[in-house]
């Protein structure tokens, strides 16, 4: 694609006759599930800005730094620090996930916009509508691009800690073993926070074609949230308190990750609170169902 | 099998706005011009025709496809360019068009070289590597109709093709549409709401008006000759008819024109010995042809 196609204009008095380069076309046409698929990579590669200007890589590509940060620095430390002199690092599989989850809201808010209100803003919704896919398909592709991307997010830091515990240790053969079992949560846990904050934040943003209204919409449902959660959980007592947990959806998602690696993070609203575990569970396909279908129905209706 | 069929197609928006009002048609391949006021329902037919719309009542089909049940299916085999701008300002033509070819189901080294050959033809060159956003109306006009013929379809929906262009940007878009549609045979329909523009292009046309057929029929049969002869004075017209009248012939003045009716063959040389006689400078003689404009006249007056 990088060489200049010939070009043959041959000027006239009343403009140029062009040369038309214009032939059918006999070969496979790959239908629904390739228009789908196609969707899916290029919004995928949208979410991290791939093959756009750097301006518009510095969110994402931030983020998933300050995301990625202290699993290297605890690697590094780890390998640089002699074993047996104690260097325990403070991130482990069972809170790292819960550490990072300002720099996985604000991806989410400034990166589910990019993915569908744009395509709203510049009415390229109704070429994607008149492509062979229903709206449904739109939707559940854009919701798959969008939870794929926090996943790697996640998993990013995930696997250096995964890595940098087996590479550091005296004995790598032993070590892979152990950490073997870890494996599990290193490819769960991710998931269970992409989940419901992609879905959350793409149903919030599925609703405007205005960019910084769906950004702010976002990062305002996830601050609130937490702020409030925060806040009847140490200024109230009882049954209040106990419930203050539920109305952050990132606590939810840490009983969720509780429940199904079983391994609690001492330190999580979750593991604290009086609840079982499975109300958390219960929480997270809760939110994660009810924002897919809001997606779903918003794109059922939306103008094209 | 017909290329397009509507039977009783109505689609209303909320309790009030009809914008099909049971539509009936069947349409053979061509270049079909489908014109109408702003507001007659055209944009509504076309998008109930790509499965974009939901037909309150009624049913249509495409290619003996039905637009309700077999949307994806038709879609595959439909090139689409909507009347607002759908382009993203970020992305460049190439990339762009390449997208919305892989969208139709091309293989990606296909919907490339698909992407290099089909701007070329809209006329695209260098241009096509920066990012749409700074392209003028004409040129954004172009992408538009590159993206609707990347995947090659069998029919194309044009949307006001010339909208916003400037007359000789017009003059070049009308003439890509109907390059594509003659040379390439693939079928189109040009949305329009000017009569210029689809006289030009079209082959076939389709009235309509306030959500109803006016009338289908090929473009030659509304612009026959009417059998009226048209007789451009400089001045004394009204002369020029009384004398006409006098020898026995249909004729009546309007402006600096007489029409004259009588389909007689002694009428050529009445009018020449009348404006002999009468010293009157002759500027045009002609066979009046019907014109699109007098179909939405005569069917409104009536």
């Amino acid at each position: 694609m990088t060489a200049p196609e010939p070009v043959t204009p041959r000027e006239s008095a009343t403009g140029a006759i062009y040369d038309l380069g214009y032939r059918s076309y006999d070969g496979p046409r790959l239908g629904r599930s390739a228009a789908v698929a196609t969707l899916f990579w290029h919004s995928l590669r949208s979410a991290f800005a791939w093959g756009k200007s750097g301006k518009a890589k510095i969110v994402p590509w931030g983020l998933s730094a300050i995301a990625l940060a202290p699993a290297a620095v605890a690697t590094a430390i780890s390998a640089l620090v002699p074993p047996g002199m104690g260097a325990a690092t403070p991130f482990t599989y069972d809170n790292y996930m819960s550490e990072i989850t300002v720099p996985i809201a604000l991806f989410v808010a400034a990166q589910a916009p990019e993915l569908v209100s744009s395509d709203q803003r510049n009415r390229v919704l109704s070429l994607y509508f008149s492509h062979a896919l229903d709206r449904s398909d739109y939707a559940l592709a854009k919701l798959a691009a969008m939870v794929l991307a926090t996943f790697i997010i996640g998993f990013a830091p995930m696997v250096v800690l995964f890595l940098g515990n087996i590479l550091v240790a005296t004995d790598v053969p032993a070590a892979f073993g152990d950490q073997l079992e870890h494996l599990p949560q290193v490819l769960l846990a991710p998931l269970i926070y992409a989940l419901p904050a992609s879905a959350l934040a793409l149903a919030i943003a599925a609703w405007t074609p205005r960019r910084a209204y769906a950004t702010g919409a976002i990062i305002a449902v996830f601050m609130v949230t937490a702020a409030v959660s925060g806040i009847l959980e140490e200024a109230t007592g009882g049954r209040l308190a106990d419930l203050a947990p539920l109305i952050n959806p990132f606590n939810a998602a840490d009983g969720t990750r509780d429940m199904l690696v079983g391994d609690p993070n001492p330190q999580s609203s979750a593991a604290n609170s009086d609840l079982d575990l499975w109300v958390f569970g219960a929480e997270t396909l809760l939110i994660s169902g009810v924002a897919a279908g809001a997606i779903l129905f918003r794109y059922r209706r939306v103008g094209a | 099998m017909p290329l397009i069929e509507a039977r009783d197609l109505t689609k209303r928006y909320g309790e009030h706005v009809i914008a099909l009002d049971a539509l009936n048609l069947e349409v053979e391949p061509g270049i079909i011009g489908l014109v109408g006021a702003n507001g007659a329902g055209k944009s509504t037919l076309l998008k109930i025709l790509l499965g974009l719309l939901d037909p309150t009542d009624g049913a249509a089909s495409v290619m003996g496809l039905d637009v309700t049940r077999q949307g994806p299916e038709i879609r595959q085999f439909v090139g689409y360019l909507p009347e607002h701008d759908c382009l993203p300002p970020d992305a460049s033509a190439t990339e762009f068009v390449t997208h919305m070819g892989r969208m139709a189901g091309l293989p990606a080294s296909a919907a490339r070289e698909r992407t290099a050959e089909v701007l070329r033809h809209v006329g695209l060159y260098e241009e096509r590597y920066r990012p749409i956003g700074g392209y003028s109306t004409g040129m954004k006009q172009r992408v538009k109709l590159a993206q609707a013929l990347v995947h090659d379809p069998k029919l194309l929906l044009l949307d006001e093709p010339t909208n916003g262009l400037d007359p000789a940007g017009r003059d070049e878009m009308l003439d890509l549409v109907k390059r594509t549609g003659t040379e390439f045979g693939i079928a189109t329909v040009v949305a329009s709401h000017l009569l210029g523009e689809i006289e030009r292009v079209c082959t076939f046309l389709l009235a309509i008006d306030a959500g109803k057929l006016l009338r289908a029929a090929p473009i030659v049969s509304f612009t026959e000759r009417t059998g009226t002869l048209s007789v451009e004075v400089e001045d004394r017209a009204e002369e020029l008819a009384a004398r006409l009248v006098a020898d026995g012939l249909q004729a009546v003045a309007d402006g600096r024109i007489v029409l004259v009716a009588s389909p007689d063959e002694r009428r050529y040389d009445a009018v020449r010995d009348a404006v002999d006689a009468l010293d009157l400078a002759l500027v045009r003689l002609e066979h009046q042809r019907h014109r699109l404009e007098d179909l939405f006249n005569t069917e409104s007056a009536a």
